[in-house]
């Protein structure tokens, strides 16, 4: 048995401006996970302490939370792993969401990017067209089955740094359920559905990898790189800035060996945008003008590596689009 | 299905772990920025490796890592270029190369875990550089020069090669998300708590700050995207720095470097200002092993560092 200290954010919207915080002591064996002790000490010492929870098992979604500042699931966190010396584990709500009830959070915000996906299978033809089920080759299935593992626990869309700043980010789970829908062979929807996932900023993802701690190892960030190769193969909203980067940083790349910074800022801006390009050259306080003058700007033109053609070679081999 | 590899599972690194340590040469990436908006650093790099004693062969024939981006194009050809990079330091007899770009070690790391683990993406990327008679043996390791610092040089050693000890400077880390995430690819010390920076700059004489932004992002990939995104998120997290307390920055990761220091002027609107100067690795490292600070390309940054080392009496 242990003594457990829960340090326990606690607010309520309809009573409280500010949150304040609860030191709950529980006695309870070290090895159960935080939702136990959440769950014992609702039970034995304060009934109020508010928490979702449903299946225990991983398998709900409902009890993403904070430990020690770091979102995962409390029923698949071990009070041994993350308590203090003495005992204490921190609980808060989930980041980049609004609290509710002290660990309960709004999460209309994350279900309302759902809901725009249209989650569900849009075939073209009538379900009555067909005399038995829509069949799918094992390979076909493969690429959905780890997406379809996903519990809508929104840790990844917690962890994202951009939904932090730019709520109009569809956020990783987002991203990644459309993933699971465009790589479905039995829908008649791709390249709207790509249409309306790059319209909800799929291209804001910033590569940061945070949503690699998914706890049903759904890996959003590598789902979502797979949604833009997607929108690059069917050419939906080709002019959009995130296209055209990772097209003009290909193209440089291919060009010179390196990731020439002048002509992939011209490319993914627009060359002839001359409204675009003095707006990020110049942004706010005139970033551009700053670097120019601590000599700091990268160079026009960039002479090619040694042995370029090699580097050709390669991107024609894998047949890479540059344009 | 993925796992997270514990910092000491290095599966893929695994058949070098016996290497001497008297091993001095090493191979040298340094990546596009040091070459042109960062200059700064490559130069500072060089500088440190003198002062460390080591020689870094730069791979001047090596390509871009591919920078995360072209990912977004072709699933292949990243770690295909990434292959012709190891091919060249193999073919120099080097199997150590060496990176000071956070993005340049995740990817180039990424791509030499693909190939280790898969016979069919090594047969794969060797059947194309067949084509201009180059072939990648699978015996090189990326590393970071931070990691250099450490497991080469050591903490202890470090601390003894200290000539102008930092005089309890208090200065944040930020390491850049490719440098420890995904944990499975970088795997050299946990992502979620990562202390390498911190024992660096403590080795150097000064105060490490604590604080969550250290292992978040910089937006700096997406900053031509959607305007003033990456300008936030520099802005909330050189809030936390400078709200612990923070008088400078310091990262291995010259694109972090370029958000945090251009960018802090502009998020000043809705995260206060913090004009947080912040510090290439190597610059600082060199600093305090003694290369004169106008050599270190300090007056290059927009946020000017030579100000808190005039206060805290680094430089006169």
């Amino acid at each position: 048995m242990a003594n457990i200290k829960l340090d326990i954010f606690r607010f309520d919207e309809a009573t409280d401006t500010i949150p304040h915080r609860d030191v709950v002591e529980v006695d309870i064996p070290e090895t159960i996970t935080v939702l136990d002790a959440l769950e014992h000490a609702k039970a034995e010492v304060d009934g109020s302490i508010s928490f979702r929870r449903s299946c225990r098992s991983a398998i709900c979604g409902s009890c993403s939370m904070n430990i020690n500042g770091v979102t995962s699931l409390a029923c698949k966190t071990n009070c041994k792993d993350v308590m203090d010396e003495d005992g204490s584990i921190q609980v808060d709500p989930m980041p980049n969401f609004q609290p509710m009830k002290d660990l309960v959070v709004h999460m209309d915000p994350f279900w309302d990017k759902y809901a725009r996906l249209k989650p569900y299978l849009q075939p073209k033809d009538k379900d009555s067209d067909h005399e038995r089920e829509r069949r799918v080759s094992p390979d076909d299935m493969k690429k959905l089955v780890d997406v379809a593992n996903c519990i809508m626990c929104a840790t990844c869309y917690a962890l994202c740094p951009v939904v932090s700043v730019d709520p109009a980010f569809a956020g990783p789970a987002a991203i990644a359920y459309a993933y699971r829908f465009i790589e479905d062979v039995r829908d008649s929807k791709r390249d709207e559905r790509i249409a309306q996932i790059s319209e909800d900023y799929l291209w804001l993802c910033a590569h940061c990898y945070a949503c690699s701690y998914c706890p049903k190892h759904v890996d959003p960030n590598w789902r979502i790189v797979d949604v833009k190769r997607a929108a690059i193969k069917d050419r939906v909203l080709m002019n959009e800035r995130g296209p055209r980067h990772a097209l003009v940083v290909a193209k440089t790349i291919k060009q010179t060996g390196m990731l020439a910074e002048t002509e992939v800022i011209q490319g993914t801006i627009g060359r002839f945008n001359i409204k675009g390009l003095v707006k990020i050259t110049f942004l706010g306080a005139a970033l551009g003008m700053r670097m120019a003058l601590k000599g700091k700007m990268p160079p026009p033109f960039i002479k090619p590596i040694p042995k370029v053609d090699e580097v050709r070679t390669i991107f024609e081999s894998l047949e890479v689009p540059v344009s | 299905m993925s796992t997270t590899l514990l910092p000491e599972d290095r599966a893929f690194d695994s058949h070098k772990s016996t290497r001497s340590r008297e091993m001095k040469r090493y191979g040298f990436f340094p990546g596009c920025v040091a070459k042109e908006s960062c200059k700064e650093l490559f130069n500072s790099t060089m500088l440190l490796a003198d002062k460390l004693g080591i020689e870094l062969i730069e791979l001047t024939a090596a390509s871009c890592c591919g920078a995360s981006v072209v990912n977004d194009v072709n699933r292949d050809v990243a770690r295909v270029l990434n292959a012709r990079t190891y091919a060249q330091a193999e073919a120099l007899g080097l199997d150590d190369v060496i990176t000071i770009c956070s993005t340049c070690t995740g990817h180039m790391r990424a791509a030499n875990k693909e190939l280790l683990e898969s016979e069919e993406r090594m047969n794969q990327a060797n059947s194309i550089l067949g084509k201009f008679g180059a072939k990648y043996n699978g015996g090189v390791m990326v590393r970071h020069l931070l990691w250099l610092l450490i497991d080469d040089i050591g903490l202890d050693n470090l601390r003894s090669m200290v000539v102008r000890p930092l005089n309890g400077l208090k200065v944040a880390p930020f390491y850049g998300c490719h440098i420890i995430r995904p944990e499975n690819v970088n795997g050299w010390e946990s992502a979620r708590n990562p202390h390498s920076l911190e024992d660096v700059i403590e080795a150097l004489g000064g105060e490490a700050v604590d604080y969550a932004g250290k292992t978040r992002c910089c937006g700096f990939h997406i900053q031509l995207e959607k305007d003033n995104v990456a300008a936030n998120m520099v802005g909330q997290n050189m809030r936390m720095a400078k709200d612990h307390g923070a008088e400078a920055v310091i990262t291995p990761c010259p694109l972090c470097h370029l958000a945090l220091d251009g960018y802090q002027q502009d998020s000043a609107s809705r995260w206060g200002r913090t004009d947080l100067p912040t510090f290439h690795l190597p610059q600082l490292v060199a600093f305090a092993l003694g290369v004169a600070p106008e050599k270190l390309g300090l007056n290059k940054h927009l946020i000017d560092p030579r100000t808190v080392m005039v206060q805290r009496d680094l430089i006169s």
